[in-house]
């Protein structure tokens, strides 16, 4: 068993015998003592949706997943098609995405995980740490070089992240795709 | 229709409090059978002087009270179920709900926030197994939450309270208080401030005279030492310059309530005082419950910005700081200076955010309202 806290995006919870797939997890510390988490689940027999909420140590019981190394190919309306080192096609949609669709673009070299549930692939994972390039950003308002004066920042896909304050359009930036925020500025991937 | 509500108490009494008030007005105002479960039951008699510290059951204003022991007696689970700010429902009561034929309508009553997140997650289940159904619920300060604990003609009953200095007069005898004329009156109920002495500090060396009364409670040993007075206690009373100060016995709920809308100004604490204080209509300092992480700011600020939506700036920005100021135990001197200078719009707003939140249905309504919905 683990705890609501410890569940993650694109983890799979077994809930009343039923598989869910957590498309989203936001942890909230809520009252004295007390914490919860809101996660948008998709049960993995029946399609449905729907929004629930724990405390944060409520337990949950975990399902063991398959998982394949991808990268992303291309789109093809209206499934993002994934492949595998032996040219495995993996065709998954914009629901199927939602806690990585943010970070998907075009071109993206990141090395992926595919995630099955009984042998058909429901999502995939993005590595805890992605570079991306500003499409679009104001210039630095303060002139601030510490790094703690951020501003609102737009990748390819019109994703907005809030950078710092001396990141410039074109600069290439690390995001932590845990929490969707920046980390730092880097180097153009080769 | 049975409710159970469960109410651990942690510390102070803000959470029984809040348990206790749900529980009388679900039974004298929706007709209902409400089982109060609490495990102190000597902190419910603190509230209810009427009650025994000590009985495992007993009947207080329609209310069955049960001492929740921790070697729990098995009993069959009511229709609804409360568990009140995340308290552990007793695993052997969590098996009746899931093994039992009947549906039970299982919900986690949730700390009052003003943070946006509330509206998102009220309501929602809490996906169980067994097909138990169980839903988070939160109180709140909009529509789209479970609103506030309100009972039905309160504002009704202050507003003939404070009509009628007669009766203002006698309340305030009856707790020991000789109310001083042209005073300005204020309570204080807060947690433990280093700001506190800053605040002393002006107030007696003001022009306008204050009569501050002051419930027994944790700031008392602050108020000591700055009154270099040991051991003060109920009934006791000092002067210092323009301040007079009044120590008040531990008085219960429907009292406080009283005291808050006597006073121009009142300093609270947690959950319910601070919620009572609002119904009181008046300038009001929130001490809000410090937790880990420093996540009680945030819960702060998000009060604080829809209660200074209305405000001027200046005033807003007078009342934010008192608040920050004491709640991070700094000195209050300044900001307190600058509340006083925005007194007359503080005072007509207090007035009028207390309107604009009964609009609301309040939290046992929509408990009821949920209950209804969901059968």
């Amino acid at each position: 068993m683990k705890t609501a806290q410890e569940m993650k995006p694109n983890s799979v919870a077994l809930i009343d015998g039923q598989p869910w797939l957590i498309q989203k997890a936001e942890f909230t510390k809520s009252g004295r003592n007390s914490a919860i988490v809101k996660m948008k689940l998709r049960n993995l027999l029946t399609g449905s949706s729907t929004e629930t909420v724990y405390k944060a140590d409520d337990k949950l019981e975990p399902v063991i997943l398959d998982r394949v190394d991808v990268t992303y190919s291309y789109y093809s309306e209206p499934n993002y098609v994934f492949m595998d080192e032996e040219f495995n096609q993996y065709e998954l949609n914009k629901d199927d995405l939602e806690s990585v669709m943010p970070f998907i673009v075009d071109g993206m070299t990141d090395v992926c995980e595919a995630v099955f549930f009984e042998g058909k692939v429901v999502s995939v994972d993005l590595p805890t740490t992605i570079v991306r390039q500003i499409a679009y950003t104001e210039g630095s308002a303060r002139g601030d070089t510490s790094g703690k004066v951020m501003k609102p920042a737009k990748l390819s896909n019109g994703t907005e992240v809030k950078v710092a304050d001396f990141c410039e359009i074109d600069d290439w930036i690390e995001i932590d795709t845990r929490t969707g925020e920046y980390k730092s500025r880097a180097k153009a991937p080769v | 229709m049975k409710w159970d509500i469960f109410c651990s108490v942690v510390d102070n009494f803000g959470d029984i409090g809040v348990t206790w008030r749900l529980a009388r007005q679900l039974v004298a105002e929706h007709g209902l059978h409400v089982r109060l479960w609490v495990d102190d039951v000597a902190a419910f008699a603190r509230i209810c002087p009427q009650a025994s510290p000590d009985a495992s059951e007993q009947l207080q204003l329609g209310v069955e009270v049960r001492h929740w022991h921790s070697q729990w007696q098995p009993v069959e689970p009511a229709d609804v179920v409360i568990e009140a700010f995340a308290c552990e429902l007793p695993a052997a009561y969590v098996r009746a709900i899931t093994e039992g034929k009947r549906r039970i309508l299982w919900l986690n009553l949730e700390y009052l926030s003003a943070e946006d997140w509330v509206s998102g997650c009220h309501g929602l289940p809490s996906l169980q197994s067994g097909g138990v159904q169980k839903y988070f619920f939160f109180p709140g300060f909009t529509e789209s939450t479970g609103g506030l604990l309100r009972e039905a003609g309160l504002l009704t009953q202050r507003q003939d309270f404070v009509a009628n200095e007669q009766a203002r007069q006698q309340f305030l005898r009856s707790i020991g208080v000789e109310p001083i004329a042209c005073a300005r009156l204020m309570s204080l109920f807060t947690y433990e401030s280093a700001g506190l002495s800053s605040w002393l500090d002006v107030l007696e060396q003001d022009s306008q005279c204050t009569q501050l009364l002051v419930p027994e409670g944790r700031i008392l040993a602050d108020l000591g030492r700055w009154l270099a007075v040991d051991d003060l206690k109920a009934g006791d009373s000092q002067r210092r310059g323009a301040l007079q100060i009044n120590i008040l016995p531990f008085i219960e709920q429907r009292q406080y309530d009283q005291l808050l809308w006597c006073c121009d100004f009142n300093a609270v604490r947690g959950e319910d005082s601070f919620l009572r204080a609002q119904w009181a209509g008046r300038p009001l300092l929130w001490h809000i419950y410090q937790q880990e992480e420093g996540a009680h700011w945030e819960k702060m600020q998000a009060f604080l910005s829809l209660y200074c939506r209305d405000l001027s700036p200046l005033a807003g920005a007078a009342i934010t700081s008192l608040w920050q100021a004491w709640s991070a135990q700094e000195s209050v001197a300044e900001p307190w200076q600058a509340v006083l200078l925005h007194w007359d719009e503080l005072s007509a707003h207090a007035e009028k955010w207390c309107e604009q939140q009964a609009e609301y249905q309040d939290l046992a309504t929509t408990l009821v309202q949920f209950q209804q919905n969901w059968l």
